[in-house]
């Protein structure tokens, strides 16, 4: 499955944005929706596997599972989508929108600032 | 090491945000230079690289396609469609979908000649190749008869995100228990804009409207109207 190379991608996604930080990422937190196409448990144990030869192998992965969520063309209605069926419970209409729950997103990082000499600031990295 | 003060970076980026740009930007650069770009998926043995033959013979007076192949391994897939048109393999060594670097490296060693339809015959996987976008116009679905009528409820992202379902094998309706009806209506719960289209590629049943859906699709391309 696909969860190997996509959490490779989150792990060199982190690593770009502390990179020369002078930080310890303590931990990643990341939402996954019901349409994102991964599987939370799938990418935890990717995640296992991948950290411990990452420049943050003491990290920890928090995953936030999300819910479906579409919008209605016609009535406007927002509603929760149930077993993947798209239709509007308010006017039958098929012709609805993913608001949310469709993606697979790194949402922050917490980490601690490095004690060690020449220690330069966040701020780049804060604000991306 | 000695730790200091603990801090929150916030970043609220999807994590596949670059290559969806490096796919965004291809396909406008295909679709300007008149080009449908198309992404054929299916699950293994639907029959992508029959139907992709018959396209090409049906096809071969009136518009010029290439394609792109996605396999494991071998380049059998490659090999029965080179007699048609230009044809370039990527071979994934093990990989289960194709990814848009993929894509951009093989499009490099295909003839450098205009093309009104690019094809690209994903890995035969109806999970994986949902989630990575290959600068592909339409996303197109294909399952068998032979498959069974469940594969929209199991696998409702592929449906959702993709534009046409083709239902291929069609030939064999008598003898398996398929209900035309039934996917149609299983699909159009997960997706009520997807369109439907029976094809039989062996009997060349079905070609013809295919091929009219193609050009339909490429016309509102150059038409500013494919959305």
């Amino acid at each position: 499955m696909h969860e190997i190379s996509l959490v490779r991608s989150l792990i060199r996604q982190v690593e770009s944005l502390v990179c020369d930080q002078g930080v310890t990422v303590t931990e990643i937190d990341v939402s996954i929706g019901p349409l994102s196409g991964v599987e939370p448990l799938l990418v935890q144990s990717a995640f296992s596997q991948l950290a411990p030869t990452s420049r943050f192998p003491e990290a920890t992965l928090c995953i936030r599972e999300t819910e479906l969520i579409a919008t209605c063309q016609d009535c406007g209605c927002s509603f929760s989508v149930a077993s993947f069926r798209f239709v509007c419970p308010d006017c039958d209409s098929r012709a609805v929108d993913v608001t949310s729950g469709d993606g697979f997103r790194l949402e922050r990082i917490s980490v601690t600032d490095d004690c060690a000499p020449g220690n330069t600031t966040l701020t780049q990295a804060t604000n991306r | 090491m000695s730790t200091g003060t603990s801090r929150t970076i916030e970043v609220k980026r999807e994590l596949q945000q670059d290559q969806r740009q490096e796919a965004e930007a291809l396909r406008r650069q295909l679709g300007a230079k008149g080009t449908l770009v198309v992404n054929l998926v299916s699950s293994p043995g639907a029959g992508k690289t029959s139907l992709l033959e018959a396209t090409a013979r049906h096809m071969a007076d009136r518009a010029r396609m290439a394609v792109l192949v996605g396999d494991i391994a071998t380049e059998r897939d490659a090999d029965r469609l080179r007699p048609y048109v230009p044809v370039q393999q990527l071979t994934t060594g093990g990989a289960c979908h194709l990814e848009i670097g993929l894509v951009k490296r093989g499009l490099a060693l295909l003839p450098d000649e205009p093309v009104d339809f690019l094809f690209i015959e994903n890995i035969g996987n109806l999970v994986c190749p949902a989630s990575h976008d290959l600068a592909e116009h339409r996303r197109v679905v294909l399952m068998s008869t032979t498959e069974g009528d469940d594969k929209p409820a199991k696998y409702p992202k592929m449906f959702r995100t993709s534009h046409a379902m083709l239902i291929s094998k069609c030939d064999l309706l008598p003898y398996v228990p398929f209900s035309i009806d039934a996917v149609t209506k299983d699909a159009r719960n997960i997706n009520g804009q997807i369109d439907v289209i029976r094809v039989a590629s062996l009997s060349g049943d079905g070609i013809e409207a295919w091929c009219q859906w193609l050009q339909d699709q490429r016309r509102m391309l150059m038409n500013g109207a494919l959305h």
